[in-house]
């Protein structure tokens, strides 16, 4: 009796120790290498938040802008030494360029449920975090508010227009594609941009100082910059205009290439999370998934209307848009 | 016995001077060497298609236009300035000369980013210190330091104390007694400055002129602030943007440019020299520092034109910029309401990247200083007491990675280190490390000439009684040769560790996230739209700047004629 007793007893000790073992060895660990462009203060409370998810990860993170994360990933695929894991950058675009190239991971096991249609890819190779539209900035000793894109390209504003140049910013280069794909803006909006002797910057920030100081009393800005200046009390205000806003969605993805998969798996698990979404919008972002609630500078029931965007068309036309651009406006 | 103990000295010596030789030649030599060859055979393989596509590019001349525009502006702002300014500084006979030599040199120390930012703050409709006098200009009207116009002016009113500094060092070896004839004959004090000091002063004036020249062609802080808005590119923005926006593979494309801002440097510097060869400037006599111009009725009125120039130049923009750093967002009026520190505790405490980049640029600034000193001593010796022409071609390889632009090393330094080290197999690129080997290349040179001076000073005997003691070549440099140059040395380090922890060029271009430095979260900063941080945390960067510098000033005995900002 005693063997049997003392070997079933020692069996079930050892399951025991064992069951959190594996428990332990389900969970993510290691290094987990994220590239990203998102704002130096964002990507430092993301990869906090996700560190305190999922403690047995080490987050290295390298920040920089849209084109210099794609430039460096670049040269990293050409020695071909790639060393990110997942990639958190601002647009759709370069994120279907690497699609195309058969450099990400799908991962259809993501819970997309009560995600916004179209912020993530068919595929699932890609997955939308949030939602950044671009609308007008104007400051708030301007002359007049435009309630539409049309009204900002009227000749009345010439010479007081500053915008992103699509050139450096993500976010401007979908803007081009959606706007010119549409037949009630098209090129022609752009055009009248010019002929108002519109300003093309380089990117978002300088919009935001040109706006805010006065130097260029309107501009073509993206929301969260505007909201967030002025509630530190910059004079500044923010339209969504009446056609309508362009949006990217600041998608996640998983490299092929990932060293460390799980722990990549688990990073788009905690974006797409409730968490993950609350955790955007306590930043100040309209999150991907409208259940976890809206940022409280949007004025209760505000509804953005999305253009819709043919994330396809706008890659597939990118670079004629571009130079198209750089023609019109210069380099 | 004697002989093997000679020869074991000899032998010492000649290692000690090949490890010298491998030092600078590393630091020197490797790199611009490997940049003109990535210029001509890209990728390994023989090609001018680099070559080709840059040489043909309208963007490339746009900028090597706007470039020669810029540096000549700013060279002959400069000058005029610098000029007038060394002229009544060291020929009359004003008041309170040591201050104001502090003022006008203290541009030269403070990043030039930090002079283009606190300018920017001053002008234009949201200008802080405008707003409270209430001389800001109307909505809409454009920062008139956005333009080639601003670029000029900034760049001349930053490289002016550089002519300035040339020019009085020589106006302290003009013979008194020519002036005191000239006087004597009965020449009004203009004809004397025509007729005796100008032509005896043009070997330092065109050599201020070349330096000037050539740092205006290299500069990136100025043209970065002002010029990127408006998309009025130079060749030093022109290379950051190629290569931050395209990454590595443009490489030698950007090579073949580094390649023509050095040529065009090395013209400058060679015009120089051809000036200057023509015609004998030697002077025979020299004589104590007796001021022969008397301003008598003028003296009040040219003082106070003097300090009003300090205030419109220094003063002015450092309170536009201070002012900036205390209002929470951009555009926001400074009442006694809106003032707050939260600008300086952000950049202090919260922001991981300042953070990070502060304790960079200490560490960094202050390992290349140490480091440098200890090059320099050695280097000097054999410079300074064993002629040969392998040490004049190591002292002029020294210093190129100073004369030539900044971009143009951190260039080379890409391309150096991309891929790894061969033996050791770690990569120093996008590490600090690659920037700290920037630093050593750049500004060994200003550690190296004040040790230089030094040498000249001593006297040799000591040294040789040493020698014929028994002691060998590393005793006699650290027991009797350093003590004696340490007051030289000093001033050198604490000239490259200001240098080094204020510039942004070199860094601009090699930085990578985790070995960022100050003057790149700056310009970060303000390139992202939050210009009230970039403000306050170029403050902190003033602040200490103006600290280490005055507490020079309260040390015992001056290095003379080493830092700038001291008689």
């Amino acid at each position: 009796m005693n063997y049997l007793l003392r070997g079933v007893l020692l069996a079930a000790a050892l399951v025991s120790m064992l069951a959190p073992l594996s428990a332990q060895a389900q969970a993510p660990k290691g290094k987990l290498v994220l590239y990203t462009s998102q704002p130096e203060r964002d990507a430092t409370q993301t990869t906090a938040a996700f560190k305190q998810a999922y403690p047995g990860v080490e987050v290295e993170v390298f920040r920089s802008g849209t084109t210099e994360v794609m430039g460096k990933l670049a040269a990293e695929f050409a020695a071909g030494a790639p060393k990110a894991d997942v990639l958190l950058i601002a647009d759709a675009a370069s994120m279907e360029a690497l699609k195309k190239d058969g450099r990400l991971l799908p991962y259809p096991e993501a819970r997309v449920a009560g995600l916004a249609a179209g912020t993530y890819d068919a595929d699932r190779t890609y997955f939308g975090s949030k939602l950044i539209t671009t609308g007008i900035a104007v400051n708030t000793a301007a002359k007049s508010r435009p309630a539409s894109w049309a009204d900002l390209a009227k000749p009345e504003n010439k010479g007081q227009i500053a915008m992103p140049s699509p050139l450096y910013s993500g976010a401007a280069a979908i803007m081009l594609g959606t706007m010119t794909a549409r037949p009630d803006l098209g090129w022609a909006f752009f055009e009248k941009l010019k002929a108002d002797e519109a300003v093309a910057v380089r990117g978002n920030g300088a919009v935001l100082t040109a706006v805010a100081s006065g130097e260029k009393p309107y501009g073509v800005l993206v929301d969260f910059m505007a909201f967030n200046a002025k509630a530190k009390g910059s004079p500044i205000e923010f339209i969504f205009p009446a056609e309508g806003v362009p949006a990217v969605t600041e998608p996640v993805a998983m490299l092929k290439t990932a060293q460390n998969p799980a722990a990549g798996r688990a990073f788009i698990d905690f974006i797409l999370s409730d968490e993950g979404q609350k955790l955007a919008l306590s930043m100040g972002y309209i999150p991907a998934k409208a259940s976890v609630g809206m940022p409280s500078w949007l004025p209760p029931g505000t509804v953005i209307k999305l253009m819709p965007t043919d994330i396809g068309n706008v890659v597939q036309n990118n670079s004629a848009n571009l130079k198209r651009f750089s023609e019109l406006f210069g380099n | 016995m004697a002989d093997t103990a000679g020869l074991r000295e000899r032998a010492e010596e000649t290692a000690l001077l090949w490890v010298l030789v491998a030092i600078v030649a590393i630091l020197s030599l490797v790199p611009l060497a490997r940049l003109l060859f990535e210029g001509v055979a890209p990728g390994g393989r023989f090609s001018t298609a680099a070559l080709s596509n840059v040489l043909s590019s309208a963007t490339t001349w746009t900028a090597a236009q706007h470039s020669l525009v810029t540096a000549c502006g700013g060279t002959a702002l400069a000058v005029l300035i610098g000029a007038t300014v060394a002229v009544l500084v060291a020929l009359t006979d004003i008041r309170g000369r040591n201050a104001f030599v502090f003022c006008f040199v203290l541009p030269l120390m403070i990043a030039p980013q930090v002079v283009a930012l606190a300018w920017l703050q001053l002008f234009g409709p949201s200008s802080t210190l405008l707003k409270m006098i209430g001389l800001a200009p109307a909505m809409g009207s454009r920062n008139p330091l956005y333009s080639a116009q601003g670029i000029i002016l900034l760049l001349g009113v930053q490289y002016a104390p550089l002519v300035f500094l040339t020019l009085r060092a020589g106006l302290r070896t003009l013979p008194q007694e020519l002036l005191e004839a000239g006087l004597a004959a009965g020449a009004k004090p203009p004809t004397i400055l025509r007729t005796i000091v100008l032509p005896l002063m043009t070997p330092p004036l065109v050599a201020g002129i070349a330096l000037c020249f050539v740092s205006c062609l290299g500069n990136f802080g100025i043209p970065a602030f002002l010029g990127i808005p408006g998309n009025y590119l130079v060749l030093p923005t022109l290379i950051y943007q190629r290569l931050a926006g395209l990454g590595p593979s443009v490489l030698s494309e950007v090579a073949v440019l580094s390649c023509l801002i050095g040529f065009i440097a090395v013209l400058g510097i060679f015009l120089q020299d051809l000036m200057l060869r023509r015609r004998d400037f030697r002077i025979t006599t020299t004589s104590n520092a007796m001021r022969p111009f008397e301003l008598a009725r003028w003296r009040p009125a040219v003082e106070i034109a003097l300090w009003i120039l300090t205030i419109v130049v220094l003063v002015l923009p450092l309170v536009a910029l201070l002012l900036s750093s205390l209002v929470p967002a951009a555009g926001v009026p400074l009442t006694a309401k809106s003032a707050t520190w939260s600008n300086y505790d952000y950049v202090l405490f919260d922001h991981a990247a300042a953070k990070r980049a502060l304790v960079n640029s200490f560490s960094l600034s202050a390992t290349a200083a140490i480091v440098i000193v200890l090059v320099a001593v050695p280097l000097a010796y054999f410079l300074v007491w064993r002629r040969s022409r392998l040490l004049r071609v190591l002292n002029l390889a020294a210093e190129m990675p100073y004369a030539l632009p900044g971009v143009v090393l951190a260039i080379a330094a890409i391309l150096v280190f991309l891929k790894p080290l061969p033996v050791l197999g770690l990569t120093l690129y996008n590490t600090v490390w690659i920037i700290l080997f920037g630093y050593l290349a750049r500004f060994l040179v200003l550690g190296l000439r004040p040790v230089i001076g030094g040498y000249y000073q001593l006297d040799r005997t000591l040294e040789e009684a040493a020698q014929i003691a028994g002691a060998r070549l590393l005793r006699r440099l650290a027991t009797i040769i350093l003590p004696l140059v340490a007051p030289m040395a000093t001033a050198g380090a604490l000239l490259v560790f200001l240098t080094a922890f204020n510039e942004l060029t070199v860094s601009a271009l090699l930085w990578s996230s985790g070995a960022e430095t100050l003057g790149v979260v700056v310009f970060s900063f303000q390139q992202g739209g939050d210009s009230t941080y970039a403000a306050a945390l170029a403050m902190l960067t003033v602040a200490v700047t103006i600290a280490l510098m005055l507490s020079t000033l309260l040390t015992g005995k001056p290095a003379r004629g080493v830092l700038p900002w001291r008689d």
